[in-house]
């Protein structure tokens, strides 16, 4: 459960056999379509029951990395697994039991909401004829379209439709949902609803994976996150273990800057002052390689600086994606 | 792993099915018999003749197609007298009985000889011309290449060089290859002329009108299915169908495009001359295989 | 991590597709629920009442062509109408099937759904030619029972009896038959139609291109069986056996043209739905 490979771990040899554990696994994943390399060797393990969060700007290669996953694609070299079956010669046995909402959600628009879901329906390997009836209502009441059930497709707002895709991801209990960019369109009630969904089905065992832009969403549903740019991986891990890297130190935020610094390198602590252009308050980070916080704060109050606050810098989901996507290394 | 093991025997698959649907499309495209040339004891050409114009009328079910390539103007009425192909059904019971019908893409005229009476049926206009038997010319049961080639081969001997080369299938029998060059003293235009006759038979299958400078026939006509036997009797009658409308007719008199042709010279030189039918008239039936064989040779021979 | 984790999935043991008439009856469903299929049908049920009304009105002389081997012979109707239609109305409504089924599908994003459900790649093509099959059973099946109606009912018969192009009369059990045997034909043609325009379809996203490559392809075969020094071409063009549908109103009904026009589809269909298993077993959706 806490394996996550770093974005350099050697690419498995293609066609090695597959691993149990993982939901979804891409070897040396790579897909160019002409002259763009929308996804260059990705190498990228989903534990079970894992929420993972797929970050990353338009045109980093999230959606194409899904469809190879799924055997929508054909990647251009390595290789996917998908609950523990190779893609593409085994998705028969592992897409009945994932649940997937690409791209946006695809109906028909002269079938109304509820005759859409039943075709979906029919079509799901592990829902016996009787059952459709009712897992279409159950869908339908889950994500909340009950009372537009019987509307043509064709006059649903943007919202309905996603609303409707992700009914068809829960038509039956799965492995595996894998949901991309889900709350497109969604107003702040539907986006709550999705993140519902997303934890309903993570209690249930179910493994998701989730890629959006709305990085709030991700960091308050994921357990596991990778971020991609231009293709490649640039962070990939456990939430709160990429969270924890980002932390730089303490901050002690004071006026007397030009004070605080010149006593804590006296200390022998790393120390500079912090660039902060959001906040009028001027601080100065120190590097936990030195003394532990009590005595620097000490050593501070007792040279006369105002020590305003100090904590524990905790970069969020949002600094980190701005620092690993904006001033890729 | 980009490309799975039963990924691909399915697409080998897929791809060797297109390739046996148009391996099917070329072997339709083969015309049947085309190229096999059957083995068959030498026989004289001078003997072949005798036994052909010797030969008595079989009982047959056919199909005959015509290839002109004379390059004559459409004649209205006379569809066949253009470029291009037709086709006619011929039944004989090889007593002086027999049905021919000509189909055109929407229609179809029945010609039907029962021994008393001639019936001659038009489905563009529904009219049925009923006429008293006895004008030999107009008795469908020689309408086939048969008495076409027959009645030529009669005509040309005098004048011809006459060979047999070699042997071919025609609608799946066995056949001679004779062949009938103009003798060096003729005027014509024509190359040579070509009749494959059935080898038990002594039956005219194919005629083959050559003309100087063209490799393609200016004029063909050929069974393109034949069988020999005995023939349903029913065939043979005509019954007007409900909502048709007969004529009764005499013959003579009102054929006036038939009774004033004529021909002009003999031999390889023959020409047929006939009034091209008023812009009102239509010919009620349409001449038989061995008029438009006939005239066929004589136009290219002259005018060509 | 707390999260519950399941064992790995025992995916092995399930099921892995949906019974194959489950796949048909969705098929059929969505077939006959799409409004175009409905008013297209319509349109073919309206066909041989349109003729007959022609007919009836003009009855005092004799008609053109086809059409006038239908007065007062209404047993001819069915297969004037199915010959007529087969022309350009038939095929075309064979290529929107075709359109809808593969790129249409592809164009609504719904393709993606039927390939993930998972429907298989070659039970997809499986049961997406059955959709159009259907659509093109249908609109013979309109044409031949609207025909046979106004036929009986305002045309009139010819004492009962079907008068053949031939000129003699069949009796009733005989003609409908015959009528039988162009509607069973016409499927076949319509197939090769289909199948063609099916391997277009699972090459474009477009359903117009599919629409407009059938149509196109029907003018180009006439422009080609046009030429003579083109002749050659003929036996390769399906367009060329497609007069042969009169045939069963001729009599004695020549079998040739039937089976050898028949055959020729048989090769387009089996042209047609190698490409198209060909492309749907790599095409990305």
């Amino acid at each position: 459960m806490t394996t996550m490979p770093s974005v350099d771990a050697a690419p498995a040899p293609a066609g090695a056999a597959p691993v149990a554990g993982f939901a979804a696994r891409a070897i040396g994943l790579r897909k160019v379509f002409g002259h763009t390399v929308a996804v260059d060797g990705i190498d990228l393990d989903v534990p079970a029951g894992a929420v993972l969060g797929m970050l990353g700007p338009n045109g980093s290669g999230k959606t194409t990395l899904i469809r190879m996953l799924l055997g929508l694609t054909r990647p251009t070299a390595g290789a996917a697994e998908l609950l523990g079956q190779p893609v593409p010669d085994g998705t028969d046995r592992a897409l009945p039991h994932v649940g997937a909402l690409v791209e946006g959600p695809g109906f028909h628009p002269f079938l109304s909401g509820r005759e859409n879901l039943r075709r979906a329906a029919t079509m799901e390997p592990l829902l016996g004829r009787r059952e459709i009836p009712d897992a279409v209502d159950v869908a339908l009441e889950r994500v909340g379209l009950s009372a537009a059930a019987d509307r043509r497709f064709r006059g649903y707002s943007l919202g309905m439709k996603q609303r409707l895709g992700l009914a068809a991801v829960l038509l039956l209990p799965r492995r595996l949902v894998v949901l991309d960019e889900p709350t497109n369109g969604l107003d702040p009630a539907g986006t709550r609803d999705v993140r519902r969904i997303i934890a309903e089905l993570h209690a249930a065992g179910t493994t998701v994976i989730v890629s959006s832009h709305l990085l709030a969403e991700v960091e308050a549903t994921c357990t596991h996150v990778v971020v991609l740019q231009a293709g490649s991986l640039v962070a990939a891990g456990e939430l709160h273990t990429l969270l924890a890297a980002g932390t730089t130190g303490l901050v002690i935020t004071t006026p007397d800057v030009d004070l605080a610094l010149r006593a804590l390198r006296g200390a022998g602590a790393t120390a500079y002052r912090a660039e902060r252009t959001s906040s009028e308050e001027q601080a100065v980070v120190v590097a936990d390689d030195g003394p532990p916080a009590p005595e620097l704060i000490a050593l501070l109050v007792g040279e006369g600086v105002a020590v305003h606050e100090a904590r524990r810098s905790r970069t969020n989901l949002e600094e980190l994606f701005a620092r690993l996507t904006e001033d890729p290394s | 792993m980009a490309t799975a093991r039963s990924n691909k025997i399915g697409r080998t698959a897929a791809a060797g099915m297109v390739v046996a649907g148009a391996v099917g499309l070329g072997l339709l495209a083969i015309p049947a018999g085309a190229g096999a040339q059957p083995a068959l004891p030498p026989v004289d050409p001078e003997e072949l003749v005798r036994s052909v114009l010797a030969a008595d009328d079989q009982p047959l079910a056919g199909a005959v197609e015509l290839e002109n390539g004379l390059g004559l103007p459409a004649l209205p009425g006379i569809p066949q007298a253009a470029d291009g192909t037709s086709t006619a059904r011929i039944w004989t019971d090889g007593d002086h009985r027999g049905r021919v019908q000509l189909p055109t893409e929407s229609g179809e005229r029945t010609l039907v000889s029962d021994g008393e009476t001639f019936w001659a049926w038009n489905s563009e206009d529904r009219t049925v011309r009923r006429m008293p038997e006895g004008r030999h010319e107009r008795d469908p049961a020689n309408a086939d290449p048969g008495a076409a080639a027959a009645a030529m081969l009669a005509a040309l001997r005098p004048t011809s060089e006459i060979t047999v080369e070699g042997t071919s299938q025609v609608a799946g029998r066995a056949a001679y290859d004779l062949v009938l060059a103009p003798a060096s003293s003729e005027r014509t235009l024509l190359r040579e002329v070509r009749v494959a006759v059935d080898a038990e038979h002594r039956m005219p299958l194919r005629l083959t009108v050559l003309g100087s400078g063209s490799p393609d026939p200016a004029v063909e006509i050929g069974f393109t299915d034949l069988s020999f036997g005995p023939q349903d009797p029913e065939l043979f009658r005509f019954t007007p169908p409900p909502g048709a409308r007969i004529e009764d007719s005499q013959g003579h008199d009102e054929h006036p495009r038939d009774a004033s042709a004529t021909t002009v010279g003999d031999g390889w030189d023959t020409v047929f001359l006939t009034p091209a039918p008023g812009p009102g008239e239509r010919p009620e039936a349409p001449p038989t295989s061995r008029s438009w064989a006939a005239r066929s040779a004589g136009r290219g021979a002259a005018g060509g | 991590m707390t999260a519950a984790v399941l064992p790995l999935p025992a995916v092995d043991d399930a099921p892995r597709a949906v019974p194959l008439y489950r796949l048909l009856g969705a098929e059929l469903r969505w077939v006959l629920r799409r409004p175009r299929t409905l008013v297209m049908l319509g349109l073919f049920a309206l066909v041989p009442v349109l003729i007959s009304v022609g007919v009836a009105l003009a009855e005092a002389g004799p008609g053109e062509g086809l059409i006038g081997a239908v007065a007062g012979n209404g047993l001819m109707l069915p297969v004037v109408a199915i010959t007529l239609s087969l022309a350009l109305l038939l095929p075309l409504a064979v290529a929107m099937a075709a359109a809808d089924a593969i790129a249409g599908e592809a164009a609504h994003g719904t393709l993606r759904g039927l390939l993930l459900a998972p429907v298989g790649r070659l039970r997809l093509v499986g049961m997406k030619a059955f959709g159009v099959l259907v659509v093109a059973t249908l609109a013979v099946l309109a044409l031949a029972v609207m025909g046979v109606l106004s036929g009986l009912i305002v045309v009139g018969r010819a004492e009962g009896q079907l008068v053949t192009l031939s000129g003699t009369a069949v009796g009733p059990g005989d003609a409908l038959g015959r009528i039988s045997l162009v509607v069973l034909w016409t499927i076949g043609q319509l197939a090769a139609v289909g199948a063609v325009a099916l391997a277009v379809s699972a090459l474009t996203e477009h359903p117009s291109v599919v629409i407009a490559s059938v149509l196109g392809g029907l003018i180009v075969f006439g422009v080609l069986s046009a030429i003579p020094a083109l002749g050659w071409l003929e036996p390769y063009l399906l367009t060329t056996g497609w007069t042969a549908g009169v045939d069963v109103v001729r009599d004695p009904m020549p079998a040739a043209g039937l089976v050898e026009s028949s055959l020729r589809a048989l090769c387009y269909v089996t042209v047609g739905t190698g490409l198209t298993v060909y492309r749907m077993l790599r095409r990305d959706a």
